[in-house]
């Protein structure tokens, strides 16, 4: 059992510092700055973002989508653990629970002010319409927060002073509250298998439909292709995957040692190197049937039209296949590399491949929109700017993730409990 | 002496089985009413030959670009000026012609912003038309991102006054929608349904007719049932032996037909 946590203080010169509170200011004043931009959208609407009738979906979707796709290890180490039994991802999978949790409800706190109305946002669990991919896709990300709040519980109520805490002993009320929360969350984590296979039932229907989400759009060129739902699940668990792997050697390698030991976190990085590689393999042959195969005047007009505006065909030569084949290679063979500090950063690299694809297949069909002109069919390039309220709103979300993930790391003992392990 | 108990008891209503009685019938109601909205959400479209099936057809070579109809549109449905249903662009054809192409929703049979509304606020009435439940939408915009003909607009703010198109070419019809919420051409819904109930016939007598069709200086555009023989499109369909579509590539089935400009020289 690990009794201490280690927080990294910052060397300069002969001196330490402990940056841990100046950091927490920094996440506040993001939430603070997020509150006004808040605050601006929910007053006056809409109005206030740079979003139009022509490019509708902006920053707060590639929010949104990218923190749902880096949530992807909860799933992953949920089956892992629970249902393949390895229990030697059982620490290191708490830290997976804990980013889907981050990722999932950051992604509904982000959804909220995209809506045109905030106070319907419960419309969807209501009003069914099984024919809309985000019909499922709500209805799953509501489904699977629950069930990452479920395999959370039991890691939040290991911290020590819900078991034991001085207050305990002058009101014991409080534990028998205890005595009542320790029991729930134990008959919660019994439970694991199920949410794990819950977890898994929710996680790909949802990640594939948001893929599909993109790839159904018969009228918008580039993003109608039917491998978006594949390309969104396996960079989700391969993006996932590796994050987890570059938190998890801050988590447990700095912070916790010894309490993950380092062939685990190997491991991870050998899973989420193998994912990415599948990911760039199965990328190129989506690139090559589009683009190489077959000819689409369509993609190729609005692919030299954005490449004049934007490095867009760059953002896929570097941002993906180039990023994806050198991490995943290095990931791949972490074990021969002596520098944690160096795999910690190539660990968080792959979120910019995924926040890339998102971004790509969003504003693609967006930003150069395919007219409906029945004898010069041309391409529309339209514009979009976020506004500092947009930016307030992901900067005050991304806060909170990063907030979230900061408590927990200094604060959550992130081990399975003795009473858990049997 | 059972025979005699049974009456009593079946009379007794102890004060929980009344609780749950009630409770029961609170969640029955409850259900019945979410289901009910469902069931109307998810109103099937009125196959072809039964029925109305409004359509319409817009002439290419009789349009000018005056936009009366954007502005007659506008008016009827008291919106301001950045909130356009019926665009009107100036276009080329394959030899180098000019000509405006006016657009509203092209009322799809297999209409991409039905299938993509996660709540059922886009829906098909009987009739074909893709209309609106403004008080189900939440602002998703997803309609708007799988629309191929630009036909959606969202209101991106909360507008409560009157239409500067007022009175010149019309007055407001429809009662303002929320700020937030998508919004969408209806065919004058509102139109045909109080002139079918006077018994008149939409596309020929202009009150039960879409303030487009009417305002339309030069006769460009002509509304009717596509069911029946006899209606104004049926006719202009016979007519025109040349009637096209716009992105029928797409499989969307849109119930706007055109006149294109081609057909003109061949004439």
């Amino acid at each position: 059992m690990q009794d201490s946590i280690y927080v990294p203080k910052l060397r300069i010169g002969s001196r330490r510092f402990n940056v841990f509170p100046l950091w927490i200011a920094l996440l506040i004043s993001g939430l603070i700055f997020g509150g006004f931009g808040g605050y601006e959208v929910l007053r006056y609407g809409l109005q206030v973002t740079g979003l139009n009738n022509h490019v509708t979906w902006g920053l707060w979707i590639i929010v949104d989508l990218s923190s749902i796709a880096l949530g992807g290890s909860a799933f992953v180490f949920g089956v892992m653990v629970y249902l393949l039994k390895l229990k030697r991802f059982e620490n290191i999978g708490r830290l997976a629970v804990l980013l889907g949790f981050l990722g999932y409800s950051t992604a509904g706190l982000v959804l909220l002010f995209d809506l045109g109305q905030p106070l319907r946002f419960w419309h969807p669990v209501v009003f069914w319409q099984h024919h809309s991919l985000l019909w499922e896709i709500t209805m799953c990300v509501v489904l699977y927060l629950n069930v990452l709040i479920a395999e959370l519980i039991p890691i939040v109520l290991e911290h020590p002073v819900f078991a034991d805490h001085p207050l305990m002993e002058k009101y014991p009320i409080l534990r028998t509250v205890s005595e009542f929360l320790m029991k729930f969350a134990h008959w919660l984590h019994k439970l694991g298998p199920f949410w794990a296979i819950a977890g898994l039932t929710l996680s790909i229907l949802h990640q594939a439909s948001l893929g599909a989400t993109y790839g159904m759009l018969v009228g918008r060129g580039i993003p109608f292709d039917p491998t978006t739902p594949v390309l969104f699940i396996l960079s989700a668990m391969a993006g996932g995957t590796a994050l987890l792997f570059g938190l998890g050697i801050l988590v447990f390698r700095v912070m916790r040692p010894g309490l993950v030991e380092d062939d685990v976190l190997y491991a991870v990085a050998k899973l989420a190197g193998s994912l990415l590689l599948l990911w760039v393999y199965i990328r190129m042959w989506d690139w090559a049937v589009v683009n190489y195969y077959s000819f689409n005047y369509t993609v190729a007009e609005q692919t030299s039209l954005l490449d004049k505006i934007a490095p867009f065909s760059a953002s896929f030569w570097y941002g993906q296949i180039l990023l994806g084949v050198v991490v995943g290679f290095i990931l791949l063979y972490a074990n021969k590399i002596k520098s944690w500090k160096f795999l910690a950063v190539v660990g968080l690299l792959p979120a910019i491949l995924i926040v890339i694809l998102r971004w790509d297949y969003n504003f693609s069909g967006l930003v150069a929109s395919v007219s409906y002109d029945p004898f010069t069919p041309i391409i529309w390039l339209n514009s979009y700017t976020p506004t500092w309220q947009e930016w307030a709103v992901a900067t005050g979300v991304i806060s909170y993730w990063l907030m979230g993930f900061s408590l927990a790391a200094r604060y959550l003992p992130f081990h399975a409990t003795a009473e858990h392990e049997h | 002496m059972t025979e005699q108990k049974k009456p009593q008891e079946e009379k007794t209503l102890s004060r929980r089985d009344f609780l749950g009685l009630t409770g029961a019938m609170l969640g029955a109601a409850t259900l019945t009413s979410v289901i009910g909205v469902k069931q109307s959400a998810a109103k099937e479209d009125t196959p072809e030959g039964e029925g109305h099936r409004w359509g319409m057809l817009i002439d290419i070579n009789l349009c000018i670009g005056c936009k009366y109809c954007t502005y007659a549109c506008q008016a009827v449905n008291n919106l301001d000026d950045d909130m356009i249903y019926n665009v009107v662009t100036l276009e080329t054809t394959d030899n180098g012609d000019e000509y405006f192409l006016s657009r509203n929703c092209m009322h799809c049979e297999e209409a991409p912003c039905v299938h993509v509304c996660p709540v059922g606020a886009t829906y098909h009435r009987p009739d074909g038309i893709v209309t609106m439940d403004y008080d189900l939408c939440i602002g998703c915009r997803y309609c708007q991102v799988a629309c191929p003909y630009d036909a959606r607009v969202f209101n991106w703010k909360a507008h409560t006054g009157t239409s500067p198109r007022v009175p010149t070419f019309g007055y407001p019809e429809v009662e303002h929608r929320p700020r937030g919420v998508m919004e969408k051409c209806t065919f004058c819904q509102h139109r045909i349904d109080a002139g079918l109930e006077r018994g008149l016939t939409p596309g020929v007598d202009p009150s039960a007719t879409p303030a487009c069709v009417v305002a339309c200086p030069t006769g460009a555009r002509v509304f009717g049932d596509l069911n029946d023989p006899e209606s104004p499109i049926s006719k202009a369909r016979e007519e025109h032996k040349n009637v096209i579509r716009l992105r029928e590539d797409l499989g969307t089935e849109p119930k706007v037909f055109y006149v294109p400009p081609q057909d003109k020289k061949e004439g």
